[in-house]
């Protein structure tokens, strides 16, 4: 099976000051292409920084990553940026939709960095996707949570990434929608994507093939859930 | 990256905080508003002075005595004047000047020419006494001046060979003078000689910088009497084409400096000046006005400026998650910069034009006060829009160069 991601003795050290904080000291992981991944720990455990490597949001200080069997270690941060558009959607914890604007304009995001063809029929695919068709003109400010993630979903989904990595998706949800929400995560696994979950609820990485477990940077379980 | 769609976001958010995006863009209005309006009412000075120096005629000359340095910015008026009804004698224009210009052998491209011998008098009138300008001059002197008679008959050359006491009424001055009683035929007493009305003038435009509608006119020999004056104070002279002004002005010179026993042309004591040069003099003084007012005008437009950086590192902090958002989403450095450029551009403009559409107000409304129009050029538009653009780059640069350089983990978490 193909390495979608493929990292070796990542680290991270941030500068404070006089001292050095180790968020992540020597990880090895591998991810499947098609898996669905949970990332559990506590916080400061390193799941936040481990996710923004994936993300290409941050650098590793050390090790190699190989994205699809490229070393994105090197790249310069405008090929960052265009892999961050084209192979991954993010869904994160607080939403982060733009104010004021329509469910269609916040799903149509991506498409301003990158080239998709037929954008706005696409964006409609997206949203009924997430089930969100009849509110399409709403502004992000008139949904209620579970709507609104919904809505960073299908904003995740509109470019076709290969990866979709989510941090804490359900953390302001209840429990209802949480499912929902989930559910919506397994749909799109099932279709080929690979989806990466960071939660601290066992019930919700319940529902991945594989959970890692962080502790103070390491990666200190591994376990494939016996179906 | 897809501009139109930044373009039409940047628009909405303009168009959701009305308010404060109008407040923004105040200063730039008011700042564009001025220049504008300031720029227009220069070039409507300009204007209407240039229509008055050219109803003289583009193919006008005037010989002044003296040497002026810097010819180009002497205005006839400021040449040797008169105090008590005669002049001083310094002049150096002669009659046997004109009457070598006069000669169209030599000088075929002059078509009128005549002296002028300024003076004035004060007259008893119903309302008191009164001072007028009197002016020596040949009948030429009409043809030049665009001055028709109205009633009696004006100056002729027999006038002038014979040294009569004649003279012919300004419109106004007739009116002035008489009232509605019909002044040919009466007597006026100029600095102790008796003269005879002849004629009245219909009314003329008033060109150039003297009013010929208030002035009498009489023949110059009879003026050279009158004044114990026997030089002229200026020089009348119509080409026969515009086209050929600059090449007779240099012929004029030659004549003079000739009749004068001049020999280098620097110490020449007249100054030959042509309509166009007097329109360049006051060209030259309302650009350096209208440069002056719109340089005040621009300090506005630099406050304005201030406003929108402000308002600009403002919308950045409160956007912090937005450009994080982006950047996670694949917008480069370069993209949020020009995000927020843009914004600043699109304030900017749109205060440039809200102050176009003002400074047109004022102008418009100005012009009943005035007594001329203001111009407001094309050129005025796109300095307006071109300054309105530019503050909007240079103020915007700062908190644009801010937003792209946020980190997007930092920017995600920011609260």
């Amino acid at each position: 099976m193909e390495h979608i991601i493929e990292m070796k003795g990542i680290s991270k050290v941030y500068k404070t000051g006089d001292e050095d904080t180790v968020a992540l000291q020597d990880v090895d992981l591998t991810v499947t292409r098609g898996e669905f991944l949970a990332i559990m720990g506590p916080s400061g455990s390193g799941k936040s920084t481990l996710m923004h490597i994936i993300g290409l949001l941050d650098r590793p200080t050390a090790g190699q990553y190989l994205l699809e069997g490229r070393d994105v270690s090197r790249l310069n941060d405008s090929s960052l940026a265009r892999l961050r558009n084209q192979k991954i959607g993010f869904v994160f914890q607080q939403f982060n939709l733009l104010p004021r604007t329509t469910v269609l304009g916040n799903v149509l995001l991506p498409t301003i960095y990158g080239r998709l063809k037929n954008s706005r029929s696409r964006a409609f695919e997206v949203i009924e996707e997430v089930g969100l068709s009849d509110r399409v003109n709403h502004t992000s400010n008139q949904l209620s949570g579970g709507q609104m993630q919904r809505v960073a979903i299908a904003r995740a989904l509109i470019m076709n990434p290969d990866i979709i990595l989510a941090d804490e998706p359900t953390g302001n949800l209840d429990s209802k929608r949480s499912l929902e929400i989930i559910d919506l995560f397994k749909k799109i696994n099932s279709r080929g994507a690979t989806v990466i979950i960071i939660t601290h609820e066992e019930h919700i990485a319940r529902n991945a093939n594989r959970t890692i477990r962080l502790l103070d940077g390491k990666i200190v379980a591994n376990a494939e859930r016996i179906a | 990256m897809r501009y139109w769609l930044l373009i039409n976001q940047s628009l909405k958010a303009i168009f959701v905080n009305k308010v404060r995006s109008l407040l923004t863009v105040l200063g730039i209005v008011i700042g564009i508003a001025s220049i504008i309006s300031l720029v227009s009412l220069g070039e409507g000075v300009k204007v209407s002075i240039s229509d008055r120096i050219l109803a003289l005629g583009a193919s006008n000359l005037t010989v002044v005595p003296g040497a002026v340095a810097g010819a180009r910015t002497l205005d006839p008026t400021k040449a040797p004047s008169q105090t008590r009804g005669f002049t001083l004698s310094t002049s150096s224009l002669t009659e046997k000047d004109v009457q070598s210009l006069a000669d169209r052998k030599r000088h075929p491209h002059i078509k009128y020419i005549s002296g002028e011998i300024t003076g004035s008098t004060i007259v008893k009138t119903d309302r008191g006494d009164k001072r007028f300008p009197v002016l020596g001059v040949s009948p030429d002197y009409f043809a030049i001046n665009n001055l028709t008679i109205e009633r009696g008959r004006s100056l002729d050359q027999s006038h002038v060979d014979e040294g009569a006491n004649v003279l012919v009424l300004g419109n106004q001055l007739a009116a002035d003078l008489y009232g509605n009683r019909d002044p040919i035929g009466a007597t006026l007493n100029i600095e102790g000689t008796e003269y005879e009305v002849i004629g009245v003038f219909k009314p003329a435009e008033e060109s150039g910088l003297a009013n010929p509608n208030i002035q009498a006119y009489i023949p110059y020999t009879s003026a050279m009497e009158t004044f114990n004056s026997l030089n002229f104070n200026f020089i009348y002279i119509q080409a026969t084409d515009e086209s050929v002004v600059p090449s007779l002005k240099q012929d004029i010179r030659k004549t003079l400096l000739k009749n004068h026993q001049i020999q280098n042309s620097s110490l020449a004591d007249f100054t030959v000046i042509s309509s166009g040069d007097i329109l360049s003099a006051v060209d030259s003084i309302t650009d350096i006005l209208t440069s002056m007012l719109t340089g005040i005008a621009a300090i506005s437009l630099l406050v304005g400026g201030i406003g929108i950086m402000n308002i600009m590192l403002v919308s950045v902090s409160e956007r912090t998650r937005e450009i994080g958002l982006r950047k996670a989403v694949g917008a480069r450095t370069v993209d949020i910069l020009n995000q927020f450029l843009i914004e600043a551009v699109l304030l900017t403009l749109t205060g440039g034009i809200l102050g176009i559409a003002l400074g047109f107000m004022i102008a418009r409304a100005s012009e009943s006060y005035l007594g001329f129009t203001p111009i407001v050029t094309f050129n005025t538009i796109l300095l307006a829009v071109g300054a309105s653009t530019m503050v909007g780059l240079v103020f915007g640069v700062y908190p644009a160069v801010k937003a792209s350089r946020l980190n997007p983990i930092d920017a995600l978490r920011y609260e």
